[in-house]
């Protein structure tokens, strides 16, 4: 019963709390907006990364493909915006099951080969004009619509949409990892061969993970065309729809539910508050370092650290 | 047309021999501590900006930057080694990501020192037109085939002949069985961090002195050195030469014959159909890879 309370107190604050009290300052709204896509990213990569036991990076392909879909889709096939979203998301799904064969390959070359995937698909961006405008992108894609009387093209209404996507992944994500198939997914950690001889088919669940962290990955990035209303091959298939999430990922612990979004707050708000201004050019480098400087430490995250740092006191006392 | 073909054929034999070294760099590091190196292609990168600030800082020609691009390139990957050395648990999983975040440094690193723009080499000597017959190619890209083609020699010689090269295939094949004879695996890792880098610092220099570079070269050049794995299968260093001078015909072919904006799409298509028809690559051997 307690954990209910404090949930539900977390979500007046982050429903009504957040949008009342920063609802006004429009830069500030901006930044949060922007850590909640980061986080939807980081929570889709931590979601392969922890029950499917892949590494991604290539996920930037999904975000740009389900980008690309629901805006296209949206402006030249009239579909609703909010249609559009979920289609961002079947796009991204489409995408990942031409990349299903890479499953074959195992480890560090799975890691590889999405890699290269990703290239593909911003050259199919750049290179098919008549559909999504080559490199010169597609401008004035729609804004969210006004929906039960409720108008979601403000930045209040934008922060509530993602808000929700967002805590919707962690619920399915939550949901996948309680179910048979988590524990499956999670015994095949320890070793892939011994799930199979109790007749685990890793290959169709890990692959199911691919899909589902490929469709919420799309979403967000079909949330975010809407969002800025603008899309260029270059900017949609970034590397850095990978790396900060990434970075958010591991920072803030991704064999966890809240630590990419913690982390993704964490490590966007400073690289744009302290970073961005330290040095306009090269701020990535600070990511990068940040990313070693986690691994070497503490891989499973900042928290992991504090619990380690707690458990050693607790030995001490 | 057949000639343009030939020539495109030939262009793309001269460019494998770069991409031979990077490819083998990578895979000769994956053999020894089953790390795959993230960073390798901005390692090339960085040797390919060494030999364009010698060109315009002390107006040498790029290949005198060789040796300094070998100092530098081989110091920074024996420092990723012992970095890469650090993890402790689930190295092949979280190698991965730290080497992906060295990446990330690396190229930040070449954006704030040499800026975004593209370069090329303005050296004559090295853009000078050089006739085999009816083909055509600058000096530049026939002096690098030879050097690459002189180093995979020299690699595949110490690999099979030499103490170290003989410990880097023991650690390869069994770590543990290596170290009851003798052999410091820690030691050997770090030796195949040093010739890789040593390679992709030739690599480096000859990409810059035939080619154009950007910071974002590097992702791509790692990516490349992979899907030249792939063709080639595991453990086979003439596999590899020919996967290499595979992707470069492909590439050159396909500017030839359709546009020059497909170049990367070409190995990614031989790539993708290696992994359907051939899992195990062209030259590898009938154990599955991973």
């Amino acid at each position: 019963m307690k954990l209910n309370k404090t949930l539900i107190a977390v979500l007046l604050a982050v429903y009504i709390g957040v949008p009342f009290a920063l609802g006004g300052n429009a830069y500030v709204m901006s930044l949060v907006i922007a850590s909640l896509i980061i986080g939807g990213i980081a929570l889709s990569w931590a979601l392969l990364g922890n029950l499917g036991g892949m590494v991604s990076f290539g996920h930037a392909a999904f975000f740009g493909v389900g980008a690309y879909t629901s805006a296209v889709l949206s402006m030249q096939h009239g579909v609703p915006v909010f249609i559009g979203l979920l289609m961002g998301g079947v796009g991204a799904v489409v995408a990942a099951l031409a990349m299903l064969p890479v499953l074959r390959l195992r480890g560090p070359y799975f890691a590889l080969a999405i890699l290269a995937y990703a290239h593909i698909f911003r050259i199919v961006a750049t290179e098919w004009r008549s559909v999504t405008g080559g490199s010169g992108g597609i401008a004035s894609i729609p804004r969210l619509p006004e929906l039960f009387g409720f108008d979601f093209s403000g930045k209040t209404g934008n922060y509530l949409v993602i808000l929700t996507i967002v805590l919707a992944f962690a619920l399915v994500y939550d949901l996948i990892r309680r179910s048979p198939h988590g524990l499956a997914l999670r015994a095949m950690h320890d070793s892939e061969d011994a799930t199979r001889v109790v007749g685990v088919n890793n290959t169709l669940l890990k692959g199911l993970m691919l899909l589902v962290s490929a469709f919420m990955c799309g979403v967000v990035g079909a949330f975010n065309a809407h969002y800025i209303n603008f899309l260029e091959p270059d900017y949609a298939f970034s590397g850095l729809w990978v790396t900060i999430p990434i970075v958010a990922a591991i920072f803030g612990g991704y064999r966890t539910i809240t630590g990419p979004l913690v982390g993704a707050v964490v490590v966007y708000l400073v690289d744009q508050l302290f970073v961005k201004n330290i040095m306009p050019t090269g701020h990535q480098l600070v990511l990068g370092v940040v990313l070693v400087a986690m691994i070497i430490a503490s891989p499973d995250g900042l928290f992991g650290l504090v619990r380690k740092f707690m458990r050693k006191k607790d030995a001490t006392a | 047309m057949t000639e343009l073909i030939l020539q495109s054929v030939y262009s793309g034999l001269l460019q494998g021999g770069s991409y031979a070294l990077i490819a083998l760099g990578l895979a000769l590091v994956f053999g020894a501590m089953k790390v795959i190196n993230l960073a390798h292609g901005e390692l090339v990168l960085l040797a390919a900006y060494i030999a364009y600030t010698v060109e315009t800082k002390l107006g040498w020609n790029p290949a005198a930057a060789i040796p300094i691009a070998v100092l530098i390139v081989t110091a920074t990957s024996a420092l990723l080694y012992f970095v890469v050395s650090r993890i402790k648990t689930n190295r092949e999983i979280n190698s991965l990501t730290l080497t992906y975040g060295v990446g990330v440094i690396l190229t930040n690193v070449v954006l704030m020192i040499w800026s975004a723009d593209v370069r090329a080499t303005s050296s004559s000597w090295m853009q000078e037109a050089f006739q085999v017959g009816d083909l055509y190619s600058m000096r530049s890209e026939v002096l690098f085939f030879f050097v690459s083609l002189v180093l995979i020699v020299a690699l595949w010689w110490w690999l099979s002949r030499s103490w170290y090269g003989r410990a880097v295939r023991a650690v390869s094949s069994n770590r543990d069985a290596a170290k009851l004879m003798g052999i410091n695996p820690g030691r050997t890792e770090l030796v195949s961090f040093l010739v890789a880098g040593l390679l992709a610092a030739f690599a480096g220099v000859a990409l810059f002195s035939y080619g154009t570079i950007t910071p974002a070269t590097g992702g791509v050049l790692t990516v490349k050195a992979f899907i030249i794995t792939v063709l080639a299968g595991v453990g086979s260093i003439p596999g590899v030469l020919i996967g290499a001078v595979l992707l470069g015909i492909a590439e050159s072919l396909t500017v030839t014959l359709a546009s020059s904006a497909l170049q990367e799409l070409a190995g990614m298509g031989l790539f993708l159909l290696v992994l359907f028809v051939m899992p195990n690559g062209l030259f590898g051997a009938t154990k599955r890879r991973g």
